[in-house]
């Protein structure tokens, strides 16, 4: 009989000051991934290169497979799943656009896989810097999507992940900033291995490739079933609503932190509610606190899941507050900015009508900086309804 | 009752109509197998196993199956690999050594680094693969006994395959000892004696009988042949040199080159002087030089026409070069300068070339006004062999197969072949071989009233374009053992002291065994359908769910699998 390769002790916990690369990938070693496929693409590459290291140590016990390709990356995933294995991957951008066919794959084979993937512009012209267009083009194909503000959000985000995934049978894809938190470090709490395998049981599902039960996955479905099993994809998406509010819940419980599918901040009496999301929130908190100091009634809704929608929190947090801003670092060309159409498309059937400013700022990188952030404030408040569809932020002309 | 369990309940051919959603489980899964779902139907190219043509197998004259035998080399059967050998040449251990092998010089691995080290490997098989043990004499079954003149390895090679169908046979060899060129055309560094003897017992051993030192037409009658025997084959050599028309060549000191060779292959002390010019650019040429060069002599070679053009084996010429042989190209000799009917020297005239003469090389032509003499002691002429027929009524020419001359059948009023040299013009050993081969089928045809065969169809050949190279790395060929210049050049030891077994499966790894399956399994790993399976050493394709994709075909490193069309 093989004797099993000795594993060091694990995951070490504890704080621990790393970037939100690498809390990416502690959160997928906590989560126990079992296979992880990935092709490097910057700003990403860290993610898998410490997972690299954790399988080459022992440290996670995990299948850690080279590929040619983001779109094999995916299929290996896909493969992985099917047999009933955790399958963690990590990409950006182009990468992330070369999964696209496969990304649909996951998601109507129902497969809990989890993707990182690092907001990078999509080219050309080359870019590496932050902007959400490239998962915001993915908003179609049945996988869920958390945005994250902070490298601990990312961590704990992928332990999140993986619990409502396999819950609901989708795939879940966390979303970080380019730089500002790929690649900066802040302090992180690293949970300790036992309380996220509490949290977190293996994957055992109900369906799966199996030798001794051997079946076909995926064949061809007629019309009088495709139309039935699209319907389960939306319902499942519904539900995922309440499993990740339960989900993060239930964290807070175990691990004392949360943070909501929205987030609401000094939205209470507020003349003006600002919509952020990724890590621009946290430059806006600063400036609305700043703000608050001076008397304005302003206030934040950060959206952290954008897939699948969380409507009726929208509108909760929304229809309260007269005026919205949505502050978009994505443009869909030919309409605006994506936040702001979807949070528009919530509130449309519900009263009361509010005004909605949509601004686009940051695309390709450039810095949304707090006084960027008070112009936009400063605007909202100074007009009764927008004068664009889409009001630029910052461009030079 | 969960969906799953629910969906094992329904038998796998049933169509299950769901009534509403709720009943179905959340992915498309099928009740049974993917078996049900016969992917086969979407094929519009079929792959097939279809082994194709080497290059090397095709230009070996011999016809050895030269891929078959290095992939028994790299399982490290060479007992097999000589076996498989002697199927087409009864002498590996002899063409292992001086084969001018064609087969390495259209061997495909060449255009990616450097072609097979075939000889060397074949001669790795005919040594080591030889387990001491005699071949078992067949079964004879036939009454037929046959008459084989000349025991060179056109005679040798039609007594051996003869002898294996059942004949009765009987060489006759002028010389004391039987082996003709081999034993005193080649000189024994490149051919020891001691190789030449055990594969002579080889044949013994399959009961064919030497009858050594009986020259027919001088010794024994042609006609006398006739009487003991029901057919005969002449396979008597190139044997005579060919004379150049030269003043003063009669003068004592001036060679011919075979000659030269015979008398140091038995033994005889040649004395030479210092100063010897060999004329001639071929392996007769080489080996004269160089058996000089061991005898003492500063040897020069003089060749009409330029290195390009020589017909020796490259590889020879190039040893004789390590060796400190010099060459003069592009000169040709006119006059044997002499005193008192003594080689003094020799007058040349310098040459150039000119357009292609029948054999497609340049011409030489003869510079006005250029001649130059050179001072020698000996004058080796070494310009070419051809067959000495005295024996034979007057006016009779051979040609390989069947002898039809009139003057010849009415003179023996027996059945006659003809092969090697004496019938083809001076070749090489293997040539020899492959035409004794020949003369042994074609009376056997005879004898046993068996038609002509059905020409072969032209092979398939593979060319290095189908060869899939990543699967392979470069990486230089295999190098023997073998003496450096000061240690041979002093005397006859053996030069080539061949491939160890480990280099030579190293040596056989490099084979690309182009158009040849060695079951490398990639067909199986590759293919998307697990519609390829193994048993033992052949592939089965399961045509109910090969889609036809080609990958198998595409993935194959040695172009075995072809795809072809589906009819409609």
């Amino acid at each position: 009989m093989a004797t099993e390769v000795e594993l060091k002790a694990g995951i070490p916990s504890g704080k621990k000051v790393i970037t939100g690369n690498y809390a990416v990938s502690y959160g997928a070693a906590l989560a126990r991934a079992q296979v992880i496929a990935a092709y490097p693409i910057t700003p990403q590459t860290q993610i898998v290169e410490l997972l690299a290291d954790f399988c080459a140590e022992g440290a996670l016990r995990a299948n850690f497979i080279k590929v040619e390709s983001e779109h094999s990356a995916m299929a290996a995933c896909i493969g992985a799943a099917a047999v009933g294995a955790r399958a963690f991957t990590a990409t950006s951008a182009q990468g992330l656009a070369l999964m696209h066919e496969m990304l649909h794959w996951a998601a109507g084979a129902r497969l809990p896989i989890v993707m990182a993937n690092v907001n990078r512009a999509m080219g050309p012209p080359w870019s590496i810097w932050t902007d959400q267009n490239d998962s915001l083009s993915q908003r179609d194909t049945g996988w869920m999507q958390f945005y994250c503000e902070s490298n601990q959000e990312a961590l704990d985000t992928v332990i999140q992940a993986y619990k409502v995934a396999e819950k609901v049978l989708l795939p879940a894809m966390l979303v970080l900033d380019a730089f500002f938190l790929s690649h900066t470090s802040e302090p992180v709490e690293i949970p300790e291995q036992g309380l996220v395998d509490r949290y977190l049981p293996p994957y055992n599902p109900e369906f799966k490739l199996d030798i001794t039960d051997p079946r076909a996955f995926g064949g061809i479905t007629m019309p009088s079933e495709y139309f039935e099993l699209r319907y389960k994809m939306q319902k499942a998406m519904e539900e995922a609503l309440e499993v990740a509010k339960a989900a993060d819940l239930e964290f807070k419980e175990l691990f004392g932190r949360g943070y909501g599918l929205v987030e609401p901040y000094r939205l209470e009496d507020a003349e003006l509610a600002l919509v952020t999301s990724g890590t621009v929130t946290s430059t806006a908190r600063l400036v609305i606190d700043e703000l608050r100091a001076k008397g304005e009634r302003v206030g934040l809704l950060k959206v952290r899941l954008f897939r699948p929608f969380p409507t009726a929190l929208v509108r909760e947090h929304l229809l309260k507050v007269p005026k919205i801003a949505v502050i978009d670092r994505n443009i869909s060309f030919g309409h605006g900015g994506i936040f702001a159409q979807e949070i528009k498309s919530a509130l449309y059937n519900a009263e009361p009508r509010r005004p909605l400013f949509g601004f686009v700022a940051g695309l390709g990188g450039r810095d949304i900086t707090p006084e960027l952030i008070e112009e936009i404030i400063a605007y909202a408040l100074a007009h009764d309804r927008p004068e664009e569809e889409i009001i630029w932020m910052g461009v030079k002309r | 009752m969960s969906t799953k369990a629910k969906a094992k309940e329904l038998a796998p051919d049933r169509v299950v109509a769901f009534a509403s959603e709720r009943e179905m489980p959340p992915l498309a899964v099928s009740l049974g197998t993917s078996l049900a779902n016969k992917t086969g139907s979407w094929r519009y190219l079929r792959p097939v196993y279809e082994e194709k043509e080497p290059p090397c197998n095709h230009a070996c004259p011999a016809g050895n199956d030269i891929r078959g035998f290095i992939a028994l080399i790299l399982k490290g059967k060479l007992a097999e690999a000589r076996e498989l050998l002697c199927e087409t040449n009864p002498f590996p251990a002899i063409t292992g050594r001086v084969c001018h092998h064609p087969c390495e010089l259209e061997c495909n691995r060449q255009k990616l680094d450097e072609p097979l080290s075939i000889r060397a490997l074949e001669r790795l098989a005919g040594d080591e693969g030889y387990n001491g043990k005699g071949l078992r004499p067949p079964r004879r079954r036939h009454k037929e006994r046959i008459a084989i003149v000349g025991s060179g390895p056109a005679g040798l090679s039609c007594a051996y395959f003869l002898a294996r169908k059942g004949y009765q046979v009987a060489i006759f060899e002028a010389e004391r000892k039987p082996g003709g060129m081999l034993r005193w055309g080649i000189p024994e560094y490149r051919l020891p004696k001691a190789v030449l003897e055990r594969e002579l017992a080889l044949l013994r051993d399959l009961g064919i009988e030497f009858k050594a030192g009986l020259r027919v037409g001088q010794d024994l009658r042609l006609e006398e042949l006739q009487a003991g025997y029901d057919t005969i084959f002449l396979a008597v050599g190139a044997t005579a040199g060919v004379e150049l028309e030269l003043p003063g060549g009669e003068a004592a000191g001036v060679l011919h080159g075979l000659e030269f060779l015979k008398r140091v292959n038995f033994g005889e002390r040649v004395e030479l002087g210092e100063r010897v010019a060999v004329i001639g650019g071929g392996n007769t040429a080489m080996d004269a030089a160089r058996v000089a060069l061991r005898l003492g002599a500063k040897p020069v070679v003089v060749y009409r026409r330029t290195r390009a053009e020589m017909p020796a084996i490259p590889e020879e010429v190039e040893a004789a070069l390590e060796e400190g042989v010099e060459f003069t190209f592009l000169a040709a000799p006119i006059e044997v300068l002499t005193a008192n009917g003594q080689l003094k020297g020799a007058r040349f005239i310098k040459m150039e070339l000119g357009p292609p003469d029948e054999t497609g090389r340049r011409r030489p032509m003869p510079i006005k006004g250029s001649e130059f003499k050179l001072e020698l002691d000996n004058l080796i002429l070494a310009v070419g062999e051809r067959p000495d027929l005295s024996f034979l009524p007057e006016g009779v020419k051979l040609r390989e197969g069947r002898v039809n001359d009139p003057v010849l059948v009415e003179a023996l009023r027996a059945p006659i072949f003809a092969g090697g040299d004496a019938a083809t013009g001076a070749g090489t050993v293997v040539e020899a071989i492959a035409s004794g081969r020949r003369g042994a089928e074609a009376i056997d045809r005879h004898l046993r009233g068996l038609p002509e065969p059905e020409p072969e169809r032209e092979p398939v050949l593979v060319p290095f374009e189908r060869i899939n190279l990543d699967y392979f790395e470069p990486r230089p060929r295999a190098q023997g053992r073998a003496l450096a210049v000061p240690e041979r050049v002093t005397n006859f030891e053996e030069i080539e002291l061949g491939l160890s077994l480990e280099q030579g499966q190293l040596e056989a790894e490099r084979c690309f065994s182009c158009g040849g399956c060695n079951q490398c399994d990639n067909c199986i790993t590759y293919c998307p359908d697990v519609a390829i399976s193994r048993h033992d050493d052949q592939y089965e394709v399961d045509y109910d769910y090969c889609k036809g994709c080609g990958i198998c075909a595409q993935e194959c490193p040695r172009w075995v699998i072809s795809l072809v069309e589906e009819e409609k």
